[in-house]
């Protein structure tokens, strides 16, 4: 992949250099929560995985953090977010704590499903948060009927739909973004490109070199960013983002990125060339996003160390409390397959 | 060929009408002579019919369920079917619908075979304890069936039954108890199911204790050496087998009893009001068990065979009532039974005598026994054989007589 | 007063409900312009408005996909199946998005997704099935199968107006052929409660859509005859009105289960496990089914005749049921 062609810097670790960069809050809280979301899914993989104490499958986005960052960061609360399984960013920016999310995984009635979903499938309404399912693609229709539901009653707000390169595979992503584009409706739709839809690699998946290749056939602007730069990312959505709030419709954004991991905790990516492992290391979004900051004096090393002990901490108070956190009532089993009036 | 009438049998010479529980055959079908057709149940026996003839099961008169008088016409069976070459158009028409290959579906009926309902039916027999048997062959449904409404009419019109016995729906109506209160007693009393009597079982109880009723039981014991049958028997054994014949004990006894029959022929009697009425032939009747009561083909003849016809005509009367293969004739004119529970390990018996006959031999279970002979003691192979017999006509003398005279045939007999 | 017909019944009840609640819309295909492949939607874009009757690409799977969506935000989205038989391409949405969504998250999903459905038009395999038991059997889900003008109007405002995902199938060879007076005032017919259309003491005959109709007429065949029917309209299947079943079974004591969809996992099986669980003791006869055969719907009108269960399937059953 050609990711010098979309970002020169990337090969060198360096960043897109932006004419109007967020203002240094936003770069602040950008690096908070690349890192929280790095130890968040660390706890959860390579700890308490392997403590017995995560219930169900753990699926994380190791690499990939700058993506829902990015694109997330900026976003007003009435937007809506519908994340997928490596989108951990998304989840915490939008307000779900660490508590509600360590209790998910751990199967507890405080999580964000009751016990009733597991790991990612995490969604709250007051959050304006749309829980992924299973079945890749099948929030990208649902993504429309949400933009499209602001359209209809002319509102200002807009929907971010993320999936991976695999689910650009399935129907429902053609289904999706062709009525989106039909419609003209307020998505931006975004892809983290981590190259492995499990075990397998992209050119198994698709014979076009860029998801965002595709986006000519439904008449919208496709864009390749540079996943692994949360300022390439948080630059490219803004965009988008405006494009879409004055009514010109939904953009395919493809972030270029590399799942560091294997597909869930279980995958040791064997399967994976340990080459690129050691590649896309040396791109890791929050090294580069650190020297970018310290480049530029907005951080010191002193105060990375801050950064990390905070999140050390909050992470451990909200793993204490969920631990403690009781499992759902086997009786709860039946309630809320419907409304209960 | 002209057309055969298939009747219900006599199944004995009380009986005087029968329930024909299953049709074998279905109308239209081809049936070979002997072929079974159907079954029937009476106060005797439960038995397979087999056909009278070779043909087509012309018509089919009566229902499953549905009890007739002997001698009633239950089918014809008329002409074969005329050469192959029509038999095309005769061919079943194509199903013209998925749900014409249904059949109703068989429910279990009630543990009595002949009498079929249903859910509803019996839950109704059970609030208001009615036996269902009370209707047997009264039910309008498909194959005699008894229906909701059936029933129900049964009980508007005071049919009921209570525990002891039938009240006819004619008698007045006993009060029906609710069916809560029904539920609650036999909780209360910890009774388990309730299952109405078969018609076999019940003609069983009605014998029996007609028999109780009618003679003056008394029963009398005597011990014996069975080590000459025994040795007899092991002698005959083979050339028995080559006759094809399985030779167990009962025939030695069956044959000393029809001996000693001819030399005191009170005990091969009856009673006919005032009047003793010596029977000429000796026919002995053999209890045999089967499923859901006992019944007793008759030997007949029995003074008249030798060994080898006694084993002969025991074996195929037994095996035949177990595969309910009895014909009428096969359980009618007894003169004289005998039981034999010894089978099961018992040591002796006192048993009811087979009306209108006058005395039953029971046999005990053959086993090693250490008895004193000259003094010494030795271990033989001993029987208690025990006579209940009718003191209306027979006295103590007599018929301690007769048994010795049993027993001294099996202690002296000659291979 | 005038005669309302089936088809005219659901278009008013979808109508009052936009008039009343503009959180209502309606999407799908030809839905707009052409006022949909059997008319339902005609005359609403101009009253409308082409965002709220929205005519969508040919994409099953994305028109209940973005009805979830919008219906997470509040909206009360109605969504048009052309035809009953293509909401297979939409299975994953409905079933695992739609019906789950409240489950996993506590979000409802208050969806309406129209199918029409059903046989006796010489559609073929493609434009006659009943595939209701698909979502019968996805708990989250509601199935209702209106038989009446009435309950055609009264169940897609009783649909819309509900909190949870409702498949409501409607059946094309009732469109046009049934009419009945209308009361003018708003109505509903609640979710989950059968009718009787005859009242009778002997056979009940179970069942819903179109073959309401069959059952009757082999009622009044039957009736020269002295067999008196009962005739149960389900209307809805999820949840389906299972003391009324009770209730008739235990009267009349005699079963038949009808339907249109076929035999094998169809809605008669389960109505025979449930009375036969909780209503055994109050059957005299065995529990009767008459249903379509397991195969597609034919499409040439002597085998659709023959797929179709007719009246005198009905009166044949009920004849031999009746002398059981």
């Amino acid at each position: 992949m050609n990711l010098k062609a979309v970002n020169p810097q990337a090969l060198s670790g360096g960043t897109i250099q932006l004419t109007t960069p967020p203002p240094e809050k936003t770069l602040h809280s950008m690096l908070y929560f690349m890192k929280l979301t790095r130890e968040l899914e660390f706890r959860i993989e390579r700890k308490l995985y392997r403590q017995g104490k995560i219930v169900g499958g753990v699926y994380v986005g190791r690499g990939q953090e700058a993506i829902a960052v990015g694109a997330c960061i900026d976003l007003r609360h009435e937007d809506v977010v519908c994340p997928s399984h490596r989108d951990m960013g998304a989840f915490l920016i939008r307000g779900m704590s660490l508590r509600t999310i360590f209790a998910q995984y751990m199967a507890r009635k405080t999580g964000a499903t009751r016990g009733k979903d597991g790991n990612m499938h995490m969604g709250d309404l007051n959050l304006n948060l749309v829980p992924f399912i299973s079945m890749l693609a099948d929030n990208i229709p649902v993504a429309t009927g949400i933009a499209l539901s602001f359209k209809m009653r002319s509102q200002d707000r807009v929907a971010l739909c993320f999936f991976g390169d695999g689910a650009t595979s399935r129907g429902d992503f053609h289904e999706g973004v062709n009525m989106a584009a039909v419609l003209k409706v307020p998505v931006v739709f975004i892809c983290n490109n981590n190259q492995y839809a499990y075990s397998t690699p992209l050119e198994r998946q698709m014979a076009v070199a860029n998801v965002a290749d595709r986006a000519e056939a439904y008449g919208i602007p496709g864009e390749i960013v540079d996943g692994n730069d949360v300022l390439a990312v948080w630059d490219a959505v803004a965009r988008a983002i405006e494009r879409t709030r004055i009514g010109h419709g939904p953009t395919l954004i493809e972030c270029k990125t590399f799942r560091m991991t294997g597909h869930s905790a279980h995958d040791d990516a064997g399967y994976v060339p340990h080459e690129l492992f050691e590649l896309w290391e040396e791109r890791d979004p929050i090294k580069r996003f650190e020297r970018y900051l310290s480049e530029r004096g907005m951080i010191t090393q002193g105060g990375i160390e801050e950064i990390d002990k905070r999140i050390n901490r909050e992470i451990d108070e909200a793993i204490q409390i969920a631990e403690k956190d009781p499992f759902p009532d086997p009786e709860d089993t039946l309630k809320d397959v419907y409304h209960e009036g | 060929m002209a057309e055969i009438k298939v009747i219900m049998p006599q199944m004995g010479e009380s009986i005087f009408e029968g329930t024909l529980t299953k049709w074998l055959k279905k109308k239209g079908d081809r049936i070979k002579r002997d072929e079974p057709l159907f079954e029937i149940s009476t106060d005797k026996v439960d038995s397979e019919i087999p056909s009278p003839a070779s043909g087509v099961l012309q018509d089919v008169l009566v229902n499953e369920g549905q009890t007739v008088q002997i001698n009633t016409v239950v089918a014809v069976i008329g002409d074969d079917l005329p050469a192959s070459g029509t038999l095309e158009g005769a061919a079943p028409a194509p199903q013209s619908r998925a749900e014409s290959t249904e059949k109703p579906v068989k429910t279990r009926e009630d543990r009595s075979p002949e009498v079929r309902s249903s859910p509803l039916v019996r839950r109704i027999a059970k609030e208001h304890e009615v036996a269902l048997a009370a209707l047997a062959g009264k039910g309008t449904g498909i194959s005699g069936r008894i229906t909701k409404r059936d029933i129900l009419s049964y009980i508007e019109q005071g049919g009921s039954v209570t525990k002891t016995g039938l009240t006819p729906p004619a008698a007045p109506a006993p009060p029906t108890k609710p069916a809560a209160t029904a539920l609650q007693s036999s909780a209360l009393t910890g009774d388990g199911e309730r299952v109405p009597m078969t018609a076999m079982r019940k003609s069983i109880a009605e014998h029996m204790v007609h028999s109780r009723r009618t003679s003056a039981h008394v029963t009398t014991f005597f011990e014996v050496d069975c080590s000459r049958i025994l040795q007899a028997r092991e002698k005959s054994k083979p050339d028995f087998e080559r006759a094809g014949v399985k030779l167990t004990v009962t025939p030695f006894f069956v044959q000393a009893a029809a001996s000693a029959l001819k030399r005191f022929p009170i005990v091969n009697s009856s009673l006919d009001g005032d009047t003793i009425v010596y029977k000429l032939a000796i026919n002995i009747g053999i209890a045999v068990n089967i499923e859901g009561g006992l019944i007793v083909p008759v030997v007949k003849s029995a003074g008249e065979k030798n060994l080898l016809g006694m084993a002969r005509a025991i074996n195929d009367l037994g095996e035949r009532a177990r595969n309910k293969k009895l014909t009428p004739d096969d359980v009618k004119d007894g003169t004289f039974t005998i039981t034999n529970p010894g089978q099961y390990g018992g040591l002796t018996g006192t048993p009811i005598i087979n009306q209108p006959q006058v005395a039953i031999m029971s046999m005990g279970g053959i086993k090693k026994r250490a008895v004193v002979i000259d003094d010494a003691i030795a271990i033989r192979s001993m029987i208690i054989l025990s006579l209940s017999f009718d003191h209306r006509v027979i006295d103590g003398a007599t018929a301690d007589q007769f048994m010795a005279d049993i027993q001294k045939q099996l202690e002296s007999w000659q291979a | 007063m005038a005669l309302t017909t089936y088809v005219e019944a659901i278009r008013q009840g979808i109508w009052e409900e936009m008039e009343k609640d503009e959180r209502v819309f309606v999407l799908g295909e030809d839905v707009g312009i052409y006022g949909g492949a059997f008319k339902v939607t005609a005359g609403m874009l101009e009253r409308f408005g082409e965002w709220r009757i929205i005519d969508t690409p040919i994409s099953e799977s994305a028109i209940v996909g973005a009805a979830i969506g919008a219906a997470l935000m509040g909206m009360r989205p109605i969504a048009e199946m052309q035809f009953a038989d293509f909401i297979a391409c939409a299975f994953d949405q409905i079933t695992n998005f739609a019906a789950k969504s409240r489950y996993r998250w506590g979000a409802g999903v208050p969806i309406v997704i129209r199918a029409p459905s059903g046989g006796g038009v010489h559609g073929g395999p493609f434009h006659s099935q009943n595939p209701e038991m698909y979502f019968v059997h996805t708990p989250g889900l509601k199935v209702v199968c209106p038989s009446t003008a009435y309950d055609a109007k009264g169940l897609i405002k009783a649909a819309i107006r509900d909190p949870d995902p409702v498949i409501y199938f409607e059946h094309k060879y009732l469109y046009r052929r049934i009419k009945e007076e209308l009361p003018s005032d708003d109505f509903i017919v609640p979710i989950g409660k059968a009718a009787i259309r005859r009242h009778g003491t002997d056979i009940s005959v179970i069942t819903y859509g179109a073959m309401v109709y069959t059952a009757l007429e082999a009622a009044k065949e039957l009736e020269k005859e002295g067999i008196d029917l009962e005739v149960m309209d389900l209307r809805s299947l999820l949840p389906f009105d299972r003391e009324a079943v009770l209730d008739s079974v235990k009267k009349t004591n005699k079963v038949i289960l009808l339907h249109e969809d076929t035999r094998i996992g169809g809605f008669a099986g389960e109505l025979a496990s449930v009375i036969s669980e909780e209503a055994f003791e109050y059957l005299d006869g065995p529990i009767r089914r008459i249903t379509a055969p397991d195969t597609p719907v034919p499409y040439s009108p002597p085998l659709e005749e023959f797929f179709l269960p007719k009246a005198s399937d009905v009166v044949r059953v009920a004849r031999e049921l009746y002398a059981y």
